[in-house]
């Protein structure tokens, strides 16, 4: 396997002008879509099927350190987790991770049963009715491998979204963590940047001015998969009851005699 | 939780998780009467195994429909990923379709009154009941396997759907001894004990479900059972699929174990059908919502 490669998206350095939603929509040709109106700059509400960066505009009341009004800015994108749930969960293999550590949807293989789109923790992965297969973002597949960072982070003009190693890129984040809280930012937090926490660690990982929940990110996000082997013993439990139980229901009748 | 995604699996799925189920708990009882003692069971054994085939054959062609690229179906079955109860499950499915056409075709060489032996029966019947078992009940380990908060917040889903297919099965099974005239003797009186047993595990499953995920300490989860239990869905989750669908029907159950009246039974049959239907539905639509 190559370094692994990441995205460190730096949300106090994010000034909300959408380029990076645009190049994603640009460089991979992305359907346009009918706009939501929601009261807020963000469009749209939730990823879709040909949304795979999505600036979200929070209003986070005394959030700011002076308490004033925080309008917090953060662009979203697929995790590429290192415990990847819907990468589990896909039963033609369709889901793959790549030699980068990122983790990507092969549209050939597909057949659109969207285990995927449940089993993601954070709502990344749909499904495209046209195509009858899972979208989600792609890492810009096609461009790391030639060499470019992805299409979000080449567009981004304040530097909110950086491409590279992931372990220069952590290294990178915990610096500026500690500029900030210098600077009055006191919930100031990476998400996601520790390889030994949450799913394995993010391959998209983001720094916060807040508590993940103020963002609608799970605080303590769980890898699907784990209920399996619970799960599964309570269902073999119930099975040998019902075994048994059918065992001895039949002997006795059996041994009635004629 | 708004961020979260629905797969939007249609009432289709429903109906496989419910026939399914059905095919898988009708198999498991029609072997264990065919080991006990194949001659005295043999009505038994013969229903089961039809009625797991005849419940069976739609299954496939309702999750090929259901696809996305219907063409690819064959995927699913390329790979083996134990990670995935969906890959798993194709397997169990596929490894089912063999056991239930072989034992159905068996049975169908003895009413010809040309019987392969009793043994080639009894080994088909075990490999299929451990496929069975596993059809039955993978679909509960499934949806806990996700991030939707309902599914994923609480325990018991896979013992509860095992438990619905072995009631729905002999259910369905009690209602085809009846329908052929059997109305006495000992596979209908068995099917009745059959029918509390798992109306009992089931009630049991369901209570440790809503229990669990009530006591989960995911504020999404606790959010996610109100759907369920005092939103949309209460009406259809508590009248149809506890009241009328279990509770009733165990009543009726236990009564007929001295009444022994084929009405009382079919009746009770029939509740458990429409509710073992109910109680799948209504948890993959409130888990959707």
């Amino acid at each position: 396997m190559a370094r692994t490669l990441a995205m460190f998206t730096d949300t106090s350095l994010c000034i909300g002008c959408r380029a990076c939603q645009v190049a994603c929509k640009q460089w991979n040709e992305l359907d346009m879509e009918v706009p939501d109106w929601t009261g807020t700059y963000q469009n749209h509400t939730h990823f879709t099927d040909a949304t795979f960066r999505l600036v979200r505009f929070i209003e986070e009341p005394g959030g700011k350190p002076n308490g004033d009004l925080a309008w917090l800015l953060m662009s979203d994108v697929c995790k590429h987790c290192g415990d990847a749930g819907c990468l589990n969960a896909c039963p033609t293999g369709a889901i793959y991770r790549t030699e980068f550590g990122t983790v990507n949807i092969d549209q050939g293989v597909c057949n659109g049963c969207r285990y995927c789109v449940s089993a993601c923790p954070f709502g990344v992965v749909s499904f495209n009715e046209q195509t009858g297969t899972a979208k989600k973002c792609t890492f810009c597949n096609d461009r790391i491998h030639n060499g470019l960072g992805p299409a979000c982070a080449k567009a981004c003009p304040t530097e909110s979204i950086q491409f590279g190693f992931r372990d220069e890129l952590v290294a990178k984040a915990r610096k500026r963590v500690e500029t900030l809280k210098g600077l009055g930012f006191k919930e100031a937090q990476l998400y996601g940047a520790e390889a030994t926490g949450f799913l394995g660690g993010l391959n998209a990982f983001f720094l916060l001015l807040s508590k993940p929940s103020t963002y609608g990110l799970p605080d303590a996000p769980r890898l699907p998969q784990k209920n399996i082997f619970v799960e599964s013993v309570l269902s073999v439990g119930s099975a040998l009851l019902v075994g048994l139980g059918a065992l001895v229901a039949f002997r006795h009748r059996g041994g009635k005699g004629e | 939780m708004a961020l979260l995604q629905s797969p939007h699996w249609p009432v289709l799925i429903d109906v496989y998780f419910f026939l399914g189920g059905l095919a898988g708990g009708a198999f498991v009882i029609a072997t264990i009467a065919h080991l006990i003692d194949a001659r005295r069971f043999r009505d038994v054994s013969r229903v089961g195994y039809y009625l797991a085939l005849v419940a069976l054959i739609p299954c496939p062609i309702i999750l090929i429909v259901d696809l996305g690229v219907p063409v690819r179906f064959m995927n699913m079955v390329l790979r083996f990923n134990p990670l995935s109860p969906m890959s798993m499950g194709a397997w169990a499915l596929l490894g089912f379709s063999a056991c239930a056409f072989l034992a159905a075709l068996l049975t169908l060489l003895e009413d010809a009154g040309r019987s392969r032996g009793v043994w080639l029966k009894s080994v088909v019947g075990l490999v299929g009941a451990f496929f069975g078992f596993f059809l039955a009940a993978y679909p509960g380990v499934l949806l806990s396997a996700t991030a939707r908060p309902l599914w994923t917040g609480g325990h018991a889903l896979g013992a509860l759907f095992l438990a619905v297919g072995a009631s729905t099965g002999a259910a369905a099974m009690a209602l085809a001894l009846l329908g052929l005239g059997r109305r006495t003797g000992d596979g209908v009186s068995t099917l009745r004990t059959m029918l509390v047993l798992a109306l009992l595990i089931q009630i049991v499953s369901v209570a440790v479900f809503v229990v669990s995920v009530q006591g989960s300490g995911s504020a999404a989860s606790v959010r996610a059972l109100t759907t369920l239990t005092s939103g949309a869905y209460a009406l259809t989750f508590w009248l149809g699929a506890i009241a009328l669908g279990s509770v009733l029907p165990l009543l009726l159950g236990v009564v007929d174990f001295k009444r022994r009246s084929p009405g009382l039974t079919a009746l009770a049959s029939v509740l458990v059908l429409v509710g073992g239907f109910l109680v799948k539905f209504v948890i993959v639509a409130a888990g959707q919502a």
